[in-house]
């Protein structure tokens, strides 16, 4: 006997009891879909938590901090910061140093028109590199370019609209990104940080303090990254020691005393490991010290432990009416086998073999499950893009409905997939016993019986 | 073809025992006609049953075409059937899901033979039945003669050497079943196929080669007939052309002879004869040489 005539068979079979098959269809229906869109709120979570998270910051990135000052843990200095930058897999260790008495502003133009307050931190100069701060034009910080007059930094990307004109007052005073003229121009910062000297020049604490000027270098700009922080945007990068030796001098002119100046450790470093996966080994090892850290993989690691549990219960209540479902196919393949007795008779008196009188009530009992999944798969997906598009709306009124990211319900390809063999899968399995009750039929008995 | 040694039956119903075969041994040629009478309850559908395999004997052994069935398991009984016994059953069977053509292919379709070959087989099994302009039709639009020659055609169609029957014609009026038993005559000769029939009418048995007369599951005679008569007919008296099926749409093979009386082929010859044949339902042997020399 062909599998063609087999699927005709079993086919005909369901068709011509089509009210029934039809209801036990809508059992697997209800079942596919309640599991399928009951996990896909779950991945929705996931999905949302890393287009959070990923928002927020870089993954591969461990903040370290040491605010407490313990004595029990070690001061976190540059010794230190190499201690924790030999850890396997961290490609870098660097403080973000934000110098705690320098204080002073950025000028530029004729007789210091252009004024800025800008953010300036002090880094290992070869790390920011391998902290990943992209470049729109120059090159990166290099050792050697400590010694010179001028002080080698790094830009934001719009540092330049940082600077206010000091002439006008106002909005003409400002310029900002994206902001055109009347004719729709774009205009332009009023300071080219590439190309107008800049000078970063110190308040003056007392009347007769000195005050010091220096003229910045320009050697790179910084593609503006959110998740590295507002110094990508509008911020100044130095070389660690080069700012520590103007806040040095910033001190002597204004007569700032501090004796432990040299002796203090940094209270945040940042850790670049080299991949997401092993954030949390070495973010355990920088624990070890007894420092406190912060990480996004950390946070994403909490989060997923949360939609973990919750796709659970979900998936779970989803798998009861699943189950309902396949006693209803069960329940239906019994009832067809009563109907059928005779002609179960008749098959094997002509000669059917007893493994196609099987495979043919399995196949009928897969067919059902097979297509409830179908369109259970069907049905989950509408209902997944109802859920998106209203979801927004009816979060407002349900607080209960989960929703982080942009959409409340994702069906990735794999969900569907399984939810298809899933369905199948347990069509076939409550196919079983009614198939070996018709296996068992007496085909005499059968063909007696009027 | 068949022999059958020392083969008995015993149901149990509770503590009562009922014996419905005992220590029955034949033996049957290819090619034979044979028939199975006896009263009510005498053991005949039992006997058919053994000899088909489609229930165990209690004791002693059923071998077909020189294999031992009585020794066989469900599957093998299964690839054996498909492969050597037809059958064709009082209450007709049909699959009521099932076009006439899908009936009459079914056993093929259990044999695998491809769905465009089957149906072309069935389709002139059919033709043969007289039912070529029936072939679409359920058995549920069909009347009784003409869901019997649906699973008259199907017993045939895959050219089985043994067809098993058991009081094929059960369900039909007299003129339906002439019509039939002719069908089953004419196909069991052109195939050369070994069939046995069981009935209660010893009317039906004027064409056998053999009849068995059982009672109380012994076989009461075993007799061989000489010269069976070819064709069968109406008793005396019940001859009326306007009582005959008249689906028949096309003449299996042979053109009719007589214009007058509206039947078909070799009954058509042999009405004129009912006189005789009349005589020998009282003597076969005798009746039927008679009806030989008629002819
Ligand atoms: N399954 C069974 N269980 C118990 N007894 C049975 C069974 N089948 C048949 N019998 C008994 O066996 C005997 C023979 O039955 P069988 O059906 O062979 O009779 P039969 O000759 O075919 O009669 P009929 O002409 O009425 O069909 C009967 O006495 C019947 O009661
Ligand atoms: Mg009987």
């Amino acid at each position: 006997m062909k599998i063609s005539d087999l699927l005709s068979l079993s086919f005909e079979n369901l068709r011509r009891r089509k009210g029934r098959t039809i209801l036990t269809i809508i059992g697997v229906v209800v079942g596919t879909c309640s599991i399928v869109v009951m996990v896909s709120l779950g991945i929705a979570m996931n999905v949302g938590f890393d287009e959070m998270i990923s928002e927020w910051g870089d993954l591969t990135q461990i903040q370290v901090y040491n605010w407490t000052g313990n004595t029990e843990v070690p001061k976190l200095d540059d010794e230190m910061v190499k201690t924790l930058a030999s850890i396997e897999h961290v490609k870098v260790a660097t403080p973000l140093y934000r110098p705690q008495y320098l204080n002073g502003q950025l000028f530029a133009g004729k007789n210091d028109r252009y004024q800025a307050y800008a953010e300036i931190l002090g880094i290992y100069p070869e790390a920011a590199q391998e902290l990943e701060y992209q470049l729109v034009s120059g090159k990166y910080l290099t050792e050697a370019s400590t010694s010179g007059k001028k002080l080698p930094v790094l830009v934001g990307q719009y540092t330049g609209y940082s600077f206010t004109d000091t002439k006008k007052r106002g909005d003409s005073a400002y310029r900002w990104q994206g902001q055109t003229d009347a004719r729709g121009n774009p205009l332009d910062p009023f300071v080219d940080v590439e190309k107008d000297k800049i000078y970063f020049k110190t308040y003056k604490n007392e009347e007769n303090d000195e005050q010091l000027s220096y003229e910045l270098d320009v050697v790179g700009v910084m593609l503006e990254d959110y998740k590295k922080g507002y110094i990508t945007s509008q911020g100044v990068l130095m070389d660690l020691d080069l700012i520590k030796k103007l806040e040095k001098e910033y001190m002597r002119a204004n007569g700032i005393k501090d004796a432990n100046y040299d002796k203090q450790g940094y209270s945040e470093i940042y850790v670049k490991v080299d991949d997401v996966d092993n954030v949390e080994q070495v973010e355990k090892a920088i624990k070890e010290y007894g420092y406190e850290t912060y990480s996004m993989s950390s946070e994403r690691e909490n989060m997923q432990e949360q939609s973990r549990m919750i796709q659970l219960i979900l998936g779970g209540l989803g798998a009861v009416s699943l189950f309902v479902a396949a006693l209803s196919i069960a329940n239906t393949m019994t009832m067809a086998i009563y109907e059928r007795t005779r002609e179960i008779g008749v098959m094997k008196v002509l000669g059917c073999k007893l493994g196609k009188i099987r495979q043919m009530f399995l196949l009928e009992a897969g067919m059902i499950g097979f297509v409830g999944g179908l369109v259970g798969i069907i049905v989950s997906y509408l209902l997944s893009f109802v859920l998106n598009y209203f979801g927004p709306m009816l979060q407002g009124a349900i607080m209960m409905l989960p929703m982080y990211g942009s959409k409340m319900s994702v069906i990735p390809l794999w969900l569907a997939a399984l939810g298809l063999l899933f369905s199948t899968a347990i069509g076939v399995v409550s196919g079983i016993m009614p198939a070996n009750r018709a296996v068992k039929i007496s085909a005499l008995e059968a063909i007696r019986h009027e | 073809m068949i022999k059958v040694k020392h083969l008995r039956k015993v149901y149990r119903t509770g503590k009562e025992k009922v014996r419905a075969l005992d220590d029955i041994s034949l033996e049957l040629g290819k090619g034979e006609f044979c028939c199975i009478v006896g009263a009510s309850g005498s053991g005949k559908s039992t006997l058919l049953n053994q000899l088909a395999g489609l229930e165990k004997p209690t004791r002693g052994s059923v071998t077909i075409d020189g294999e031992n069935i009585s020794e066989m398991n469900e599957n093998q009984l299964a690839a054996f059937r498909q492969k050597k016994l037809g059958f064709v059953f009082q209450s007709y069977n049909l699959l009521p899901t099932m076009t006439a053509l899908e009936n009459v292919a079914l056993p093929l379709m259990f044999k695998g033979v491809p769905r465009k070959k089957r149906e072309k087989l069935a389709k002139e099994q059919l033709k043969k039945m007289g039912l070529g302009k029936r072939v679409r039709h359920k058995p549920t639009e069909m009347s009784g003669g003409q869901q019997q020659r649906v699973g008259i055609a199907r017993a045939f169609v895959g050219k089985p050497a043994v067809i098993f029957a058991d009081e094929p014609t059960g369900n039909l009026d007299s003129h339906t079943t002439v019509q039939v038993m002719n069908a089953i005559l004419e196909l069991i000769r052109e195939y050369q196929i070994t069939f046995v029939m069981v009935t209660h009418e010893r009317d039906l048995a004027v064409c056998a080669d053999r009849i068995i007369t059982l009672r109380d599951g012994k076989v009461l005679r075993d007799e061989r007939i000489e010269h069976p008569q070819k064709a069968y007919i109406l008793p005396e008296g019940e001859q009326d052309s306007d009582l005959d099926d008249h689906s028949w749409d096309e003449e299996p093979d042979k053109k009719k002879t007589d214009t007058t009386v509206e039947l078909i082929g070799q009954i058509g010859q042999t009405v004129h004869r009912a006189k005789t044949v009349q005589e020998s339902q009282n003597n076969p042997n005798e009746g039927n040489s008679k009806g030989e020399q008629g002819k």
